[in-house]
């Protein structure tokens, strides 16, 4: 039994002893503990340094909030498992766990950062704003790295994280959020009524405030023995689910909750396989709240000495775990609940050495049971100084009279237990937007309008006392019931010696020395004194989020859950207004620090994101090519053979496909299959060309534009009949053009008979393209004659191309006799295989994306989101010839019209040849027309595409272009990085077989 | 078909053989007509199903419907259609080859659905279908028993969709 082990106290199991290392010491505990309780039970109070002055500091909570002992923790001993700001109250020990503290240099018990602390008038509020502002070239060299060393707690981890995260979905009627007396009230009415029912609680196990409070009873029994029994009850009915260790993260639109489950933190032997931590996104029809109240430091000189700590987590770590966190204590509150930590502190074997309340009266009851138990008590006291610098050894403190502070005088201690009051927690419920309400009473926050299907009760709406929580939880858990149509029985609790009790909150307490000196303390983690918050008044800031700003309070990752309101009373009382005046800070997800292996779940490694890949491309990848991304797609980007770089395998692959045959995977193109009588209608009106007149068996370039008159999307669209068109588009495009398809479908022509299906995946496509694709494709193909006279270029035809069903298009995106075999993308790569065996006659050659960019360039076929950017019109990009002129109307086609849009001066799609035509513009390089102006340089367009052609033996570039129709053979010029600039002359964009005699294979 | 199959104690995960599949668009007025192209009466709200033999509808949109058969009824369905086509109009479109097939069974199922699937899964009644999303994939799900599902899903997006149900149904083994 360690020192401050209390025998006969806690619940943690005395017959498992843990042994754990902290700092590489090894200290034991019980299976049960946490870190903290288990460090406190060895009389180390003392957890680690503070963010900015590198204060020595010690545990201050037993619960989620702590903000000083945060901990660097290595799971599991392997390699990735180490994670820093671990809050030692939150973590449980187990055999091997290794802690470390952090933000010390060298030992903990002697910092040399905490020279900063000695410095501390010069780190006022907004001392980063003041001190780092000038000579700006000092800002990248000297003031980021010195700020980023500075900043920060613990180190962030440098091995990446082995362990596995999970996530599932989950519905239910009633999700209870904590499972304190009023969660479980709640829980069992809904449970009881027959609702399905999830309550969660952060910690260990379940109890809450019960866990902490063993001398109540309810119904008659001791209340540990009626917190088993309600759990045992919870776990026989099979519509309700009990989640221990799970965080209710965020509060999110429409019920929607994120739940972290930490399932395997605490164990010593994870079995294989097993996930870290579980996200669950629940949809819950209704939600309670039972998230409880968050006790209020004390704002004073010395408050973060270590040994002080709220006195509310000393009375959980007594009665919780078995530990007393001093033997000699002072009580300094403002609440009755700090009394009865002191009791109990009292009836454990300490000696009390005094309470302090700064308030003048409290009730003769808690008077008679403090001198009952020979504790001396002060009333109307302030606290204005602690002595002990690793821990306190006594507080300074002196009579208020008539609002004077009097003399001090010293009580010397081991621990100071401070309650300043106690604070609703409200971060989910304003997570929901809900407004709040000021209690102008108890000076505290409580929820006000309500804007999801949510319920609070107990603690967290600022109610008091274990029999209120029970019938506040059951009012609630009746209410959800209600509101989902149901019934439920009201229980009623029967409670015994409940320890009710009130209190107030106050400012910074008054001192009797100069308030300019104190080093009172309102945010722990962020190291903000009562000055600091005062300063940022003085210096203009009068709304709470710009002191939170300027001060950094309530902005560390405790989100201000101890600081927010004492930061709030001081600058309140600094203006001169009321709280409600100067406002609360938003609370925002995730409710305490979140993994992002959490949010990550499973989304990592080859499953980070979808990698669509087309029925082809494992013999792409079998014959070596390397990928590109395109939109969510992996596509072929060029097949280089042994020792060629990319621009040699695309030199090889041009030259091969314009001299005798390419082959190229095409399935990834969308494909939308318009069928119905009014088809050729909905075409008409959608696309600006004009269908009426296009043949059954030929096919057409279709051009789509936005309202605005924009290019949005381009493919080459096949008559399959009368009332059937076979739709293409871009890649990137498929899903938008269906959804904007389907959009002014349902909205704008209801009454058209026609209907759209994506058949993007049902076919795969492969597109054959060179002088010899028609003596390849030839012997394959059954049912029709694809000579030239039969099968003209544009054609499309049902037929069999190697005994598959297929859809054979004849069309080019290079310039030369090509042809696009669709077949079900079953036999896509069968297919391809049997091409690519009879192709070997002719030197067949697969190319990829950048082989078709580079063939299409040549011919100056724009590609859409390349050579348009989404405010390129049908005339800029010079094929305006795609507009059917006499259609009454298409998507965009009032927009073409408009002033802007006829003006001459827009930019316009040309070529560019450089003047040396060995040099290959930068893609997106801007283009000035005098490079000798003065700088900054009139920009007047920039090179959408640009590549070295090996057809032409030079390269090729298309660009936009001010008035660029009107600036042909005139030399503009590109700046490049190195401060040249390049000659090039405008031309037009086709460059190469202007005439398209290469098209006419016989 | 010998379908790899990927089998746990409470689940298994099976790529299922192909059928013949159809996305049909027809105003529900003239349903009947589509009902007797079929050879199945259709379903008329949407997620209900119907089956008989090898032939399925499930009724996905308020003019949508999913049709199976077997694979080698494909061309006489496309060809009874087209017959009708002229006087009651309708798409017919074969997408036999847009998807893959899953099998999910077993005890867990619910619980490894619920992994990518935002819906209520108990709510998708026996012998229903819906459209949904399965981790960034649209899928149809179709439920065949009270723990038997069907996921039909785009074949691009099979491998992810895939790999992450094995991962789950793996996690599942541990029962934290």
């Amino acid at each position: 039994m360690t020192e401050y082990r209390v025998e006969g106290r806690g619940r943690v199991n005395r017959a498992k002893p843990v042994k754990f290392t902290f700092d590489d010491k090894t200290y034991e505990g019980f299976e049960g503990d946490t870190v903290a309780s288990a460090l406190l039970a060895n009389g180390e109070h003392l957890m680690g340094r503070s963010f900015k002055y590198h204060r020595p500091r010690g545990v201050v909570t037993a619960s989620s909030e702590e903000p000083n002992a945060l901990i660097g923790t290595t799971r599991g001993g392997g390699k990735g498992r180490f994670e820093p700001n671990t809050r030692a109250t939150m973590q449980e020990i187990y055999a091997g766990l290794k802690t470390e503290s952090q933000n010390k240099w060298p030992s903990l018990k002697f910092d040399l950062g905490a020279i900063n602390d000695r410095l501390y008038m010069l780190f006022s509020a907004g001392f980063y704003y003041k001190t780092f502002m000038w000579p700006r070239s000092f800002w990248d060299s000297v003031y980021e790295p010195f700020i980023r060393k500075a900043a920060g707690l613990g180190k962030a981890p440098t091995e990446v994280d082995p362990d596995h995260y999970a996530s599932r979905y989950l519905h239910c009627d009633v999700l209870v959020v904590g499972s304190g007396p009023s969660g479980i009230a709640a829980a069992l009415t809904a449970g009881r009524a027959g609702s399905k029912v999830v309550l969660v609680d952060e910690n260990s196990e379940m109890g809450g405030t019960l866990l902490s409070e063993p001398s109540v009873s309810i119904d008659g029994q001791p209340a540990w023995e009626w917190l088993e029994g309600a759990m045992a009850e919870l776990d026989r009915m099979p519509n309700v689910t009990r989640m221990t260790r799970t965080t209710a993260m965020g509060y999110y639109h429409q019920n929607m909750i994120g739940l972290v489950q930490k399932l395997t933190d605490h164990m010593a032997d994870v079995p294989e396989g097993a996930p870290r931590e579980r996200m669950w996104r629940v949809r819950a029809k209704e939600v309670v709240l039972a998230q409880g109240a968050i006790e209020r430091p004390m704002v004073f000189d010395g408050n973060d000495t270590p040994g002080i700590m709220m006195a509310g987590a000393a009375q959980t770590f007594l009665n919780r775990f078995g530990v007393l966190v001093g033997k000699k204590p002072v009580v300094l509150t403002s609440h009755d609940s700090a009394w009865y930590s002191a009791f109990d502190m009292a009836d454990a074997g300490a000696k009390v050495v005094a309470i302090v309340d700064t308030r003048e009266t409290v009730s003769q009851a808690l008077l008679d049971e403090a001198n009952a138990r020979g504790i001396k008590t002060y009333l109307s006291y302030t606290a204005t100084g602690t002595k002990g610098r690793l821990r306190v050894s006594a507080l300074r403190v002196n009579p208020v009279r008539n609002g004077k502070v009097g003399s001090a005088h010293l009580l010397f201690c081991d621990a100071v237990l401070v309650c300043g009051g106690w604070t609703p927690s409200l971060h989910l419920f304003s997570h929901t937007k809900g407004s709040l309400h000021w209690d102008e009473e108890a000076k505290v926050y409580l929820p006000g309008h309500k804007t999801e299907d949510v319920h609070i009760a107990g603690a967290g709406r600022g109610l008091w006392g274990i029999a209120a929580a029970l019938e506040d939880g059951t009012k609630a858990g009746t209410d959800a019931v209600k509101s989902l149509g149901g019934n439920a029985g009201v229980a009623t609790y029967e409670v015994a010696d409940d320890r009710t009790g009130t209190g107030i909150t106050q400012k910074e307490l008054p001192t009797d020395r100069s308030a300019g000196k104190a080093k009172a303390f309102v945010d722990f983690q962020n190291d903000v004194t009562a000055k600091d918050i005062r300063l940022a008044v003085r210096e203009g800031m009068k709304s709470i989020e710009h002191v939170k700003r300027y001060t950094t309070n309530g902005m560390a990752t405790d989100q201000g859950k101890l600081s927010n309101m004492n930061g709030l009373t001081i600058a309140s009382d600094a203006l001169g207004k009321e709280a409600p005046q100067v406002g609360l800070t938003t609370f925002r997800p995730p409710y305490t620090p979140t993994t992002f292996g959490a949010f990550a779940g499973y989304h990592k490694g080859k499953h980070f994101e979808v990698t669509r890949k087309t029925p082809i491309d494992s013999w792409a990848e079998e014959h070596g090519a390397e990928f590109e991304p395109v939109a969510l797609w992996r596509r072929a980007w060029y097949f280089p053979m042994a020792g060629e770089d990319m621009h040699k395998a695309v030199a090889r692959e041009c030259k091969a496909t314009r001299e005798s045959l390419g082959i190229f995977d095409a399935s990834t193109l969308g494909k939308i299959e318009v069928s119905g009588p009014d088809a050729t209608e909905f075409m008409n009106r959608m696309y600006t060309n004009p269908w009426t007149k296009l043949g059954v068996g030929r096919a057409r370039y279709g051009l789509l534009l936005g309202e605005e008159g924009f290019i949005r999307d381009d493919g080459v669209i096949g008559r399959m009949r009368d009332d059937l068109f076979h739709v293409t588009t871009t890649t990137g495009g498929a899903a938008r053009v269906l959804n904007m398809m389907e959009d002014y479908l349902q909205t704008e022509w209801p009454d058209l008979k026609v209907w759209l299906t994506s058949t993007t995946e049902e076919w795969a496509t492969i597109a054959l393209n060179g002088p010899n694709a028609r003596k390849v494709l030839a012997p394959f193909v059954e049912g029709i004659d694809i000579s030239d006279e039969a099968f003209p270029h544009m054609s499309v035809r049902e037929c069999t191309v190697a005994g598959f069903p297929s859809r054979l298009f004849r069309i080019s995106f290079t310039g030369e006799l090509g042809f696009e075999i669709n077949v079900p993308a079953r036999h896509g790569k069968e297919l391809w295989e049997k091409l690519w065996a009879e192709g070997q006659k002719y030197d067949i050659c697969p190319y990829g994306t950048e082989t078709m960019h580079v063939l299409r360039a040549e011919k100056g076929f724009i590609i859409v989101g390349q050579d348009t950017d989404g405010t390129v019109t049908p005339q800029d990009a010079g094929i305006g010839w795609a507009i059917g002129k006499k259609k009454p109307d298409f998507v965009g086609k009032r927009s073409l019209d408009r002033p802007d849009i006829v003006a001459p001066n827009r930019k316009q799609l040309v070529g560019l040849l450089t003047e040396d035509p060995k040099t290959v513009l930068t893609e997106g390089a801007q283009i000035v027309a005098d490079p000798k102006q003065a700088k900054p340089m009139k920009m007047i367009g920039h090179v959408t595409s640009s590549y070295w052609s090996e057809s032409l033996g030079r390269s090729i570039a298309m660009a936009v272009v001010e008035g660029g129709f009107d600036r042909m053979d005139d030399t503009l010029h590109i700046p490049t990085e190195n401060g040249d600039a390049v000659p090039a002359k405008v031309t037009s964009t086709v460059f190469y077989d202007p005439a398209g005699d290469r098209l006419k294979v016989e | 078909m010998n379908a790899p199959v990927t089998s746990f104690d409470t689940v298994s995960v099976t790529v299922l053989p192909s059928v013949a599949r159809f996305n049909l668009r027809i105003a529900p007025a003239d349903l009947s007509v589509a009902s007797a192209a079929f050879g199945l009466t259709l379903p008329t709200k949407i997620g209900q199903g119907a089956q008989s033999g090898d032939r399925a509808a499930y009724c996905i949109g308020p003019d949508e419907w999913l049709l199976h058969a077997a694979e080698a009824d494909q061309q006489a369905i496309v060809s009874a259609f087209a017959a009708v086509r002229a006087d009651t109009a309708h798409s017919l479109v074969v997408i036999s080859d847009r998807e893959m097939t899953i099998g999910i069974d077993g005890p867990d199922a619910l619980a490894l659905l619920s992994v990518g699937c935002p819906i209520d899964l108990s709510r998708l009644p026996i012998g229903g279908a819906k459209r949904t999303v399965f981790d960034y994939a649209q899928v149809m799900l179709i439920r065949d028993a009270e723990d038997a599902f069907r996921v039909e899903v785009w074949r691009s997006y099979f491998p992810h969709v895939h790999g992450l149900l094995e991962i789950a149904a793996r996690e599942l083994t541990v029962g934290l």
